[in-house]
């Protein structure tokens, strides 16, 4: 074996140029699928880092009446759970929650979540100082106590060891650290798919959640996300049907808070599949585009050991003459091809590092676990087997092919070994055309891809992204309770910040579009029977301040924009989009129609005039069509948390220190959270698009090249072959124009049958792309025309140069006068 | 008489050797040919008369000197100009035959007429003439190596001339053959050379030579005779 593969060594040494393309081909090949499967196994294979992660189940409620799917749950519905439910061995709730850490140099926001105590028991993972919360830490009074991350610790204390039992203040109120999460600790961790979620940052502080006494009296105010692990023994359809039983002990105890119509209910998800579950499609697609890629690789190089099996013929009859046995022949042609896959594939995992970092590096912030994707000894081990099996595979058939040469012929003075070489040209031809047939699938795939992806981008989301600065700010209640402080704080910062020269508009929001956060409420609209029948319409809700639409540039098609007058004395006035207005007053004006809240006291009915109609923005995605809107003026809905929207005249990003001064001079203490503009906040909510897009279409460029490298080594090939041929042919009055239609022709044929087979292939298997394409038909005749056209004339300019090569022959030369 | 068909003024064939050494293959060959002449060129090996054969048959372009051929100064000629002129005029049959393997002898045979302005139905009479004339109508679907060294060399014969040359070329034509075999092909040549063909070969053999009406003698690329 050793001396087999010393042999191998020697042989491939001997001819270098061949070793290089061949290891480049290997690696690019190996490289792709070890950066393709580190993902997976980062973000499908490799269990979430809490303790049996399988066991762990998230409750989400649903108002199916309403088109609700996804809905988190009230504090007094969680406490019913928690009480009544036996199938789970612990159940926790959690929020996030916006902190401003003070009492350092600057004012610092920090990610941070409100649980309940058995959150960490329930997921399994120890402090690695301190403890965890204990069971009556929990509710008003008893919360003043925190738990940060090692991250945070490190950070923002040094890693103080003296940093448990010191109080720390956050939002204006002092907390008493208790405990220290392992680094590797992450919850919330971002999920997919959940309506409301928001894709915040990692989390740095954990504090008991303090239910108030009005979050326990209403039902209806649901902000909690619930996790719990299955009792071992118990399934989810078990645990399902003893939550679908205490929902029906609600409906028909508060039928006020769960009518019929609305069709309430509430189901169990495996963590693990609501994190991964939006990524699925997209890694499959990835991972039998590398498959392919390896696929042409492997042909490639099989192509490359025929062709140089076929020069050595005459080597392996003589050893065959001298005794060597067709296993012994076998074992050499083997251990050369596996030495091969084995240095290229050693090759490709260093090109997969690189790779790697840039993946990471393109998916932060937007592909959840995506940071753990790295090279682990389950990524490396499969890629040995990988590389392995490639080798066997690319060097079986050629070594099978002339393992048993004709002696006579290949001995002979001369003989070009008639027979095995048909046999061989066969093989190289069935595997050019397999190649074309493959890069085709792949490029056709790719192509499809982008050009959703351009269209994407070409989708007016509703507002003008550009020049626009956003950045969050968040009030600590003891310094702003509700009301006017808020709305004289942030009134002045309107105004600080519209001084600072550069600056166009500025506004406030609740919620930027495309950011992935996103809030609901129920109304009702005057004159409707919804207080009989108690199901209220809900839509989506933001609160804002006069010019946000102008800092957009949102049009605005009916009415009023809000003015200074809409102050907290004023009437109440409310502005709808046009989704809205066609919804729930098709055929009507919707200006001057009125809503209000479903206030308690029917005396006290504040109602919310319609002054105006503005365009759509699309807020869920580029790729979802907008949704009814409604917005609120902001001194009469004050919010603590709200968000600066600021259009410039030039780049954005120069007013940030001016804007951080403004702020700085009034209150010191409130820090500016997420700088964001608003072109970075839009391309993000592509980012995973882009991704898999920026991806296949890398992998359809190395498929691209290998097929071409691959068309390009054959035609040489074939040309050399046929030299004596091609010279007979010149000397019998063939021009340069003859000869190079002959070669081109044979070419043309094997890239047609492949770029059929390829179309054929491509007509079935992009159906898989169908939930990735936005826009595009998997089918799109431009893209299926231009593709292929583009790769046929890019394996026909591979065939190209050999073909030249021919018609420069010297027919002396040729004809053995040389 | 009018112009010789063929006529060489001072021609040189030099192979660079080494560094600043080169190999004289031809030196200053004056030659003329006329219209009708059956020309034997003999010398011993390395005498330089392959070289010449194939500078005639414009296989081989590095060589200085003058060279007119109908009139036409080759030596002026762009290499497309060339190629036209040779397939109007020249029939080239190998020392070795170079049959194409993988083809019929009728495919072979029709290989000269796909590379010149034949049409299709043309083609398909011509190739059936010459089958006719050899006697190897009844051979015509088989390949190369299912025929003897003769009839290889007949079909390379016949391939030469279905163009209808004025000029044939034959390296050595009869190098491989048995003497009687060889004989058929010398009388071939003297029926061709009746119908007005220009023959020049290569030939070891004197009764080979007898053939012909001149025999030029290549010694060291110099002609001697
Ligand atoms: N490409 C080349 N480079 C250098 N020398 C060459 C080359 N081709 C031919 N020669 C030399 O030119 C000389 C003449 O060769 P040529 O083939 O014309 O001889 P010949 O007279 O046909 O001999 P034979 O009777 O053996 O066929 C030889 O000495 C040969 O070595
Ligand atoms: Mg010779």
């Amino acid at each position: 074996m050793l001396n087999d593969l010393r042999l191998a060594f020697r042989s491939l040494v001997k001819t270098p140029g061949f070793t290089l393309v061949a290891t480049i081909t290997v690696a690019l090949a190996i490289g792709a699928n070890t950066a393709v499967f580190s993902l997976v196994n980062a973000l499908l294979v490799r269990p979430l880092p809490y303790q049996a992660p399988n066991e762990l189940v998230l409750l989400w409620e649903k108002f199916c009446g309403q088109g609700l799917d996804v809905i988190p749950v009230s504090a007094p519905e969680y406490l019913d759970y928690e009480k009544q439910t036996s199938s789970f061995t612990g159940i926790a709730a959690f929020d996030y929650a916006d902190l401003n850490l003070t009492g350092g140099e600057i004012a610092e926001r920090i990610q941070g979540a409100v649980v309940s105590p058995s959150l960490f028991t329930v997921l399994g993972i120890q402090p690695i100082r301190g403890r965890v919360f204990s069971p009556n830490e929990f509710g008003e009074g008893n919360d003043g106590v925190i738990v940060m991350s090692e991250r945070l610790w490190q950070r923002r204390f040094n890693s103080d060891p003296q940093i448990l039992g010191k109080a720390v203040a956050l939002n204006g109120r002092n907390f008493t650290v208790v405990g220290i999460m392992p680094a590797r600790f992450e919850f919330p961790i971002p999920l997919f798919n959940i309506q409301g979620g928001n894709f915040a940052g990692q989390v740095d502080i954990w504090k008991p959640i303090a239910f108030t006494k009005n979050d326990l009296e209403s039902r209806g105010s649901r902000s909690y996300g619930v996790i719990a692990r299955l009792k071992p023994g118990v399934t989810m359809q078990q645990a399902q049907a003893e939550i679908d039983a205490i929902n029906a002990g609600w409906i028909t105890k508060f039928p006020d808070n769960y009518s019929p119509q609305t069709r309430f209910g509430a189901s169990l998800y495996s963590l693990h599949e609501q994190v991964i579950g939006g990524m699925r499609t997209a890694l499959w697609i990835l991972l039998g585009a590398v498959a392919l890629v390896l696929l042409i690789a492997c042909a490639n190089l099989t192509t490359m050991l025929l062709a140089r099996a076929g020069g050595r013929e005459r080597e392996f009859a003589i050893r065959v003459a001298l005794g060597a046995s067709r296993m012994r022949l076998l074992r050499q042609m083997l251990s050369e091809s596996v030495l091969l896959a084995i240095v290229g594939g050693a090759a490709g995992t260093l090109l997969a590092v690189w790779g790697l970092d840039l993946l990471r590096t393109l998916g932060a912030h937007t592909v959840p676990r995506i940071a753990g994707a790295n090279l682990d000894i389950r990524v490396l081990l499969v890629m040995l087997v990988v590389s392995v099996g490639t080798g066997i595979l690319f060097g079986l058939v050629p070594a099978l092919a002339s393992g048993n040469p004709e002696l006579t012929e290949a001995l002979k003075e001369g003989g070009r070994g008639a027979t095995s070489g048909v046999r061989r040209n066969r093989i190289r031809n069935a595997l050019v055309v397999a190649e074309v047939a493959l890069a085709l699938v792949l490029l056709i795939s790719a192509g499809l891809l982008m050009k959703s992806f351009v269209r994407l981008q070409q989708v007016y989301p509703g507002f003008n992204p550009r020049n626009v600065l956003t950045m969050e700010l968040s009030l600590p209640q003891l310094k702003y309770p509700r009301g006017k402080p808020v709305i004289d704080f942030y009134a002045e910062v309107e105004r600080r910040v519209a001084r600072i020269p550069g600056v166009q508009h500025v506004a406030l929001t609740s919620i930027i579009p495309l950011s992935g956060s996103n809030s609901d409420s129920s109304f009702h609209i005057e004159g409707r029977p919804e207080k009989q029948t108690n199901v209220f319409p809900d839509e989506e809700i933001r609160i804002i301040s006069p010019d946000y639409f102008r800092v957009l540039e949102t049009p605005l098609i009916k009415g009023r924009y809000f003015t200074e007058a809409d102050n907290a004395d004023a009437p109440g006035v409310v502005i709808i989009n046009q989704a809205m207005a066609k919804k729930y007053w098709p055929g009507e004006d919707a200006v001057g129609k009125r809503i209000n809240f479903n206030d308690e006291d029917p005396k006290k009915i504040a109602w919310f005039t319609v002054v105006g109609i503005v365009g759509d923005i699309r807020h869920r995605g580029l790729d979802a069509q907008a949704k009814p809107e409604y917005y609120l003026t902001h001194p009469q809905r004050p919010f603590r948390g709200m968000i600066l929207a600021v259009r410039s005249l030039q780049d954005p990003r120069a007013l940030v220190s001016s804007i951080r001064g403004e702020l700085q001079a009034f209150d010191p203490e409130q820090p500016l959270a997420n700088i964001k503009t608003l072109e970075q906040v839009t391309a993000e909510s592509i980012a995973p698009r882009r991704l898999s897009t920026v991806l296949l279409g890398l992998f359809a460029l190395v498929a691209l090249v290998l097929a071409s490298v691959g068309i390009y080594g054959v035609m040489s090939f074939l040309v050399t072959q046929r030299t004596h041929e091609i010279g007979v042919r010149m000397a019998l009055g063939a021009q340069r124009a003859d000869v190079l239609r002959l070669v081109i022709s044979q070419a043309g044929l094997l890239i047609g049958a492949g770029t059929v087979i390829g179309l054929l292939a491509a007509l079935l298997s992009t159906s898989v792309l169908r939930s990735a394409l936005y826009d595009v038909s998997r089918l799109d005749l431009s893209t299926f025309v231009l593709v292929t056209f583009a790769l046929a004339l890019v394996a026909l300019i591979a065939s190209y140069v050999p073909a030249r090569r021919a018609t420069r022959a010297d027919p002396m030369i040729a004809l053995g006068r040389g | 008489m009018s112009d010789p068909l063929i006529e060489l003024k001072h021609v040189e064939r030099v192979y660079p050797l080494a560094k600043q050494q080169f190999f004289y293959v031809l030196r200053d060959i004056n030659l003329k040919v006329e219209e009708g002449d059956f020309v034997s060129v003999m010398g011993p090996s390395g005498a330089g008369k392959s070289t010449l054969l194939h500078l005639l048959g414009m296989h081989d372009f590095g060589w200085t000197g003058e060279y007119f051929l109908s009139d036409a100064a080759i030596h002026q000629l762009k290499p497309k100009e060339r190629t036209s002129l040779r397939n109007e005029q020249i029939g080239f049959v190998f020392q070795n035959y170079n049959l194409l393997d993988d083809l019929t002898v009728y495919e072979n045979l029709d290989i000269p007429l796909s590379y010149r302005r034949y049409s299709k139905s043309e083609r398909t009479s011509l190739v059936a003439d010459t089958l006719d004339r050899f006697s190897i109508v009844g051979k015509k679907d088989l390949y190369p190596r299912q025929l003897s060294g003769g009839q290889q060399q007949l079909v390379s014969i016949a391939r030469a001339i279905i163009a209808k040359p004025k000029l044939i070329l034959a390296d050595e034509p009869t190098g491989n053959l048995h003497s009687s075999q060889a004989d058929d092909i010398m009388q071939l040549f003297k029926k061709l050379n009746g119908e007005g063909i220009t023959i020049i070969q290569v030939t070891h053999s004197e009764i080979n030579a007898a053939h012909g009406n001149r025999v030029i003698q290549l010694r060291d690329g110099w002609i001697v005779k």
